[in-house]
């Protein structure tokens, strides 16, 4: 989902530790290592993720370090992925079955030799395959460290995490209530160990039932 | 403990939070005055989904505004909470709705003011504005659950807001399902 344009869905993490002091220097070569590369019409891979320039999802690779838009690293993570459907795969599966039987002369065909058969039409129709391409907005504000990401598909914000992990070589730690009470507590100087001892107040509810 | 039992346990947290949220939009004209980040309006409208805690966890009422968050209303009273809500958020003349939860505070289908810049023209000034509308909000939630931590472990919790806070929950019951 992106951030500039419709309706904005976000996550909100915060990036454990500091980054190191040649920070800006290594990512430089780093981001470009782990910018998305498209599907290969060759290779029957179904998925390619990586990072594209956050205002022009369409440019592969990167030109300079227009990733830095100060105070934040801005960035779009690019997901590919391309599928045989299921309906076609079993069509074509049949057909294949059905030549071989009769080149080979045969009734039938155990259950290896199906499987051989299946993988052989799934990964040649995976090439013919056209990928559906989606990107999501990643906003990482350097100076408070915490990072806004256009999803909150379980699957989406765990691959996300990873390629952070890869590119940064930091960990994210996800936003949530406990963990933004623990950090305000923190921040007032106060004893966050507090939020441990806190019950439901299911008792509102129940005195009114 | 992983981050999900976390998640899991402390839950309530967030659902305590928007259900007393809307208590104090409710029982305060929508008015809610955040300090630094400035005065806001914040209202429930739209959808809203409240789920029970603890055994019955699962059993939901979703409402979809208007007079069916009388609805919403009674269902407190049966010791639901609220678990996602749609919310207008008005701060001067700038006015945006979104999604939030209540196990991550996530805002999701955020709409904000119409920017001005021109991605053409000035994409890095559209990046700027878009990133300004889209941390306003979320500045504003922080700032409102801040206000909420810091009540719900004083004394003043269990001393003046919680029985507020029943006292609305009762009068939701008079109000009964349609």
């Amino acid at each position: 989902m992106g951030f500039f344009r419709g309706s904005v869905t976000c996550t909100r993490y915060r990036v454990a530790g500091d980054p190191p002091e040649d920070f800006r220097e290594t990512v430089r070569e780093r981001i470009p290592r782990y910018a998305f590369r498209r599907l290969r019409e060759d290779s029957d891979q179904e998925r390619a993720v990586g990072w594209v320039n956050v205002l022009d999802e369409f440019q592969i690779g990167f030109y300079g370090d227009e990733f830095f838009k100060e105070p934040y690293l801005a960035l779009s993570f690019r997901v590919d992925t391309r599928s045989v459907p299921a309906r076609a795969l079993r069509q074509y599966c049949l057909e294949a079955e059905e030549e071989v039987k009769a080149r080979e002369d045969l009734e039938h065909l155990n259950k290896k030799r199906r499987e051989e058969i299946r993988e052989g039409v799934r990964s040649r129709l995976l090439r013919r395959a056209i990928p559906r391409s989606a990107t999501y907005d990643m906003a990482w504000d350097l100076q408070s460290g915490v990072v806004l990401f256009g999803s909150t598909s379980n699957r989406i914000c765990d691959d996300f995490s990873e390629l952070f992990y890869n590119t940064f070589d930091l960990r994210l730690n996800s936003l949530y209530p406990y963990a933004l009470a623990y950090e305000l507590l923190q921040e007032e100087g106060r004893d966050p160990g507090v939020l441990d001892d806190l019950q439901p107040t299911a008792t509102a509810g129940e005195a009114t039932a | 403990m992983n981050l999900v039992e976390r998640v899991q346990q402390t839950e309530f947290l967030g659902r305590e939070f928007l259900t007393w949220l809307w208590f104090r939009s409710e029982s305060g004209e929508g008015l809610f005055d955040l300090g630094e980040v400035g005065t806001v309006e914040v209202w429930f409208e739209g959808k809203m989904t409240l789920e029970a805690d603890g055994e019955e966890r699962g059993d939901k009422v979703t409402c979809t505004g208007g007079t069916r968050l009388r609805e919403a209303r009674f269902a407190l009273t049966r010791g639901k909470r609220v678990t996602q809500a749609a919310v207008r958020l008005i701060k001067g003349d700038d006015e945006w709705t979104f999604s939030l939860d209540a196990p991550w505070l996530n805002l999701s289908g955020l709409k904000t003011p119409k920017v001005m810049q021109d991605a053409k023209e000035d994409a890095d000034g559209l990046f700027y504005e878009r990133m300004f509308l889209i941390e306003q909000p979320i500045a504003v939630v922080n700032a409102l659950f801040s206000e909420f931590v810091r009540l719900r472990v004083s004394q003043e919790w269990e001393q003046e807001e919680l029985p507020a806070l029943g006292d609305w929950i009762r009068r939701g019951a008079g109000q009964g399902p349609a």
